[in-house]
């Protein structure tokens, strides 16, 4: 799979760039090409300028921020200053993380039309080029309705349609797939997988998620948290010989060089498994049976005799106008449990947690919070107990101060001045934001925001927390102070909910899974059961987690030796 | 039929009678209008009699309170005539009557006039005709149905934003000065957002190879045809001849000015 022979496309040569002349410019002496027909992966912690360079590779920077840039990138040895507005843009397409803004016309058919007007297609060609385009993404039948009635996934394939349209020698995917869906993103992966062996474009990926991008990729670029290149190689030297720099940033590493941890010893510089498929061949090799579930749970839920029922939800139901949305949902939560709500794009899940929370009302059934009807409840005692941490922290935030921000609801509960002073102190040290104790909220990093809006609901210790897609979005290291944040809550007896389409999360951290399904709860279990479900997995556009998958293949591979078995094996896989 | 018609041309038929209508000051020639208008609306638009009347029936309500405002409270231009009926202290004459009665419709014609013109058109038809016959700049066009888009988008973030502060127990709050807090807590976040968005969708727009120049082609060729020419002259016809009708029953009045008949 080399691609080292192509003359390189794109190259960037000790590019640096700056939002303001007057700061720290934002990416840094940054040398490295793409080739033609290459796949980059371009990797970075949160807010080290991944995107900026994204949109600095197709020109749209520096000009659109008023940017400063240093250095260059060129476009078959041509710098891109060079070339007139517009002409770049057909020779590189983006693909960007938002399904919902980056559309301007109504209709899939009038979105498409748009870009084959800017490239000024005759009007005879543009409805044959159209039908194409739908066909090689498989949205045919959609042609004709309006953008904002399709499912996350399509939008994202409309996205990808309109962009080849402009038959790009260079595609850049800026984590197109974070507002996905666990099936719905990989079908996506697999659809540019197929494409791009059929029109051979380049593709540079920005990604958190790597492992289904990784039989894709010829090379991986790392940016630092300073905006400066970390490493640069193929991904068996940049994930498994540099995995400790890797991590240090706290970006993600694979899934798969995650497990092999454990046998670092027995590798081989010459097998460095980075497909399911391989690793699964090599474990069988050396006689190896399942990934062991480092599972992070603590047995205090089973066996702590203090556990009682916090909240349950009994015959609700839910409808919008005459749509109905949700029914007849049966749930109770048990102090010191964490439960995770997983389903489609669409399926009613954050409305279940909103329904919870009380800021929704039901249209049947009756709602308990510590066996107390959620009518009789008054707003201000039940927010002391029921917490909701929503998607986009920006959203809660409502004074112009860290210290404020915390300090709000202690303020309207009327304690007094030096216990909140005491509190709030604790609480930001706990969070780790002492230091930003007089920002401004809105001015924080996305983790910070994220760690600011949960301690904003930590003033008491609250019976239940509802989190709403929690980790969506987040780079390793936040990801992984929030897990921790998390298991410190729930071993105060705290019940903690999430949604989340993150499998390898619920598998790893959650005592039970709600399946929203249809507007109707399919499973309510324990993790372990619902990976037996393959079924309803299928049909709630749900993927086996990481550990399981890899295990049905072994087992597979076990009981079926020979080549039968192999493609069992891959058969779990997908 | 009426929803293929040139969106431009429709507009333009639509508000040149209007416009004039507004100098009418009696009541047969808006009537004469409003009937017209309400007819074609029914014999060539498939609207159905119920939306119609739904979306109506408000202007019905506002078109009645300022022919009731007029009578009671009549400029001296429009006071003249016999005493009609009184109530309390105001008397309605005949003529403060007829002016009040000339106003309402006039405003219901204004109201049929748009419904007509609304009910009909394709947004995104309409925008792009402005763009190929009137020559509007295509990054106004397409910024304007980009902003449309989001319309759905900012109410949803409103309703988000309002149940997230409700959490954070904002709503137990109370009083003026927390009021006026209230708005800005909105508005930051709300604002903050929508402009993250529209950078965002304006860089998609130019990753797609727009430029903002009018030099590109047209998937949705926005013509003008005889029937266009047909239907706007109509519009105009129908204006004169309710004028002319006006004038020979002697009743004309423009802008205050009557028109006796010889």
């Amino acid at each position: 799979m080399s691609k080292k022979h192509h003359k390189p496309l794109i190259s960037v040569e000790n590019f640096s760039f700056g939002y303001d002349s007057d700061k720290e410019e934002l990416l840094k002496d940054l040398t490295f090409s793409i080739h033609e027909q290459e796949t980059l992966l371009c990797i970075g912690p949160s807010g080290s300028g991944k995107s900026s360079l994204s949109l600095c590779l197709n020109n749209l920077y520096p000009e659109a921020v008023e940017g400063k840039v240093n250095g260059q990138i060129l476009y078959n040895g041509k710098p891109l200053s060079h070339f007139k507005k517009g002409e770049i843009n057909q020779e590189i397409g983006v693909v960007f993380q938002d399904p919902e803004s980056q559309f301007c016309m109504v209709t899939v058919e009038n979105e498409l039309a748009f870009t084959l007007e800017n490239i000024k297609t005759p009007r005879e060609e543009m409805s044959r080029r159209i039908d194409d385009i739908l066909k090689a993404v498989g949205l045919i039948e959609e042609k004709h309705r309006p953008i904002h009635e399709l499912s996350g996934g399509n939008k994202q394939k409309v996205a990808l349609a309109s962009v080849l349209l402009l038959e790009p020698r260079l595609l850049i995917l800026d984590e197109p797939t974070a507002n996905l869906d666990p099936a719905s993103r990989f079908e996506f992966i697999e659809l540019i997988r197929s494409l791009k062996k059929e029109r051979e474009f380049a593709l540079f990926i920005i990604e958190h998620q790597l492992d289904d991008w990784l039989p894709l990729v010829n090379r991986v670029i790392a940016i630092d948290s300073c905006g400066k290149l970390l490493l640069e190689g193929i991904p068996e030297d940049v994930f498994y010989n540099e995995a400790k720099k890797v991590k240090e940033e706290g970006i993600h590493i694979p899934r798969i060089v995650e497990a092999l941890d454990t046998y670092e010893g027995k590798l081989l510089e010459s097998n460095r498994p980075l497909s399911e498929k391989s690793l699964v061949s090599w474990m069988h090799s050396i006689g190896q049976e399942m990934l062991p579930l480092r599972k992070e749970l603590h047995s205090s839920y089973q066996l702590d005799d203090k556990v009682s029922e916090v909240l349950s939800l009994s015959n609700v139901s839910f409808s919008r106008g005459k749509k109905s949305i949700l029914q007849n949902i049966n749930l109770s939560l048990s102090s010191g449990e964490i439960i995770a709500i997983v389903g489609k794009n669409g399926a009613g899940k954050s409305t279940l947690l909103q329904l919870m929370s009380g800021i929704l009302k039901t249209n049947t059934g009756s709602r308990l919070l510590l066996n107390k009807k959620y009518e009789v409840w008054s707003e201000n005692e039940m927010r002391n107990e029921l917490g909701y941490v929503f998607q986009n922290p920006e959203h809660q935030f409502i004074t112009d101060t860290v210290y404020d921000e915390v300090a709000f609801s202690m303020k309207l509960n009327q304690v007094n001045q030096e216990a909140i002073d005491q509190n709030v102190s604790q609480l930001l040290n706990r969070f780790h934001l002492t230091t930003h104790k007089w920002s401004n909220p809105f001015a924080l990093s996305g983790g910070q925001k994220r760690r600011l809006s949960v301690a904003t609901m930590l003033e008491g210790t609250p019976s239940v927390l509802l989190f709403d897609e929690p980790t969506f979005g987040q780079d390793a290291k936040t990801t992984e102070e929030l897990m921790q944040i998390i298991q410190t809550l729930q071993k105060q007896g705290t019940a903690i909910v999430f949604v989340t389409h993150d499998m390898d999360l619920v598998d790893k951290y959650c005592h039970r899974v709600c399946v929203v399904s249809e507007g109707e709860l399919k499973f309510n279990g324990e993790p372990q059961e619902l990976w037996e479900k393959l079924d309803l997995i299928y049909e709630a556009n749900l993927r086996l987690p990481f550990r399981i998958r890899i295990n049905r293949a072994l087992e597979s591979l076990c009981n079926n030796q020979g080549e039968q078995g192999d493609d069992q094996a891959h058969a779990y896989i997908h | 039929m009426l929803t293929s018609i040139n969106p431009t041309m429709k507009a333009f038929a639509v508000l040149i009678p209007a416009l004039l209508l507004a100098f009418s000051f009696d009541p047969l020639t808006p009537f004469i209008y409003l009937v017209f208008t309400i007819a074609i609306t029914f014999l060539f638009g498939k609207i159905s009699f119920k939306r119609w009347l739904l979306v109506f029936s408000p202007f019905l309500l506002l078109a009645v309170s300022f022919a009731w405002m007029t009578m009671l409270h009549p400029s001296d231009t429009f006071s003249g005539g016999e005493v009609i009926f009184s109530l309390w202290s105001l008397e309605v004459t005949s003529d403060s009557f007829w002016t009040g009665i000339s106003l309402g419709l006039r405003s219901l014609s204004f109201a049929a006039l748009s419904l007509l013109f609304i009910l009909t058109t394709d947004s995104t038809k309409f925008m792009l005709s402005l763009m190929q016959q009137c020559k509007l700049p295509p990054k106004l066009t397409f910024g304007i149905l980009a902003g449309y888009r989001f319309l759905p988008t900012f109410r949803y973030e409103l309703q988000v934003l309002k149940q997230a502060h409700r959490i954070r127990g904002v709503g137990r709050a109370r009083g003026v000065k927390e009021r006026l807090h209230q708005f800005r807590r909105y508005a930051i976040p709300l604002l903050a957002n929508a402009i993250r968005k529209a950078e965002r969708v304006a860089l998609a727009m130019e990753s797609k190879g727009f430029t903002g120049e009018s030099d590109r082609t047209h998937y949705h060729e926005m013509s003008i045809n005889k029937r266009d020419w047909v239907f706007v002259s109509v519009f105009f016809g129908m204006f004169l001849v309710s004028i002319f009708i006006s004038y020979q029953l002697g009743i004309l009045n423009i802008f205050g000015i009557e028109f006796e008949k010889y």
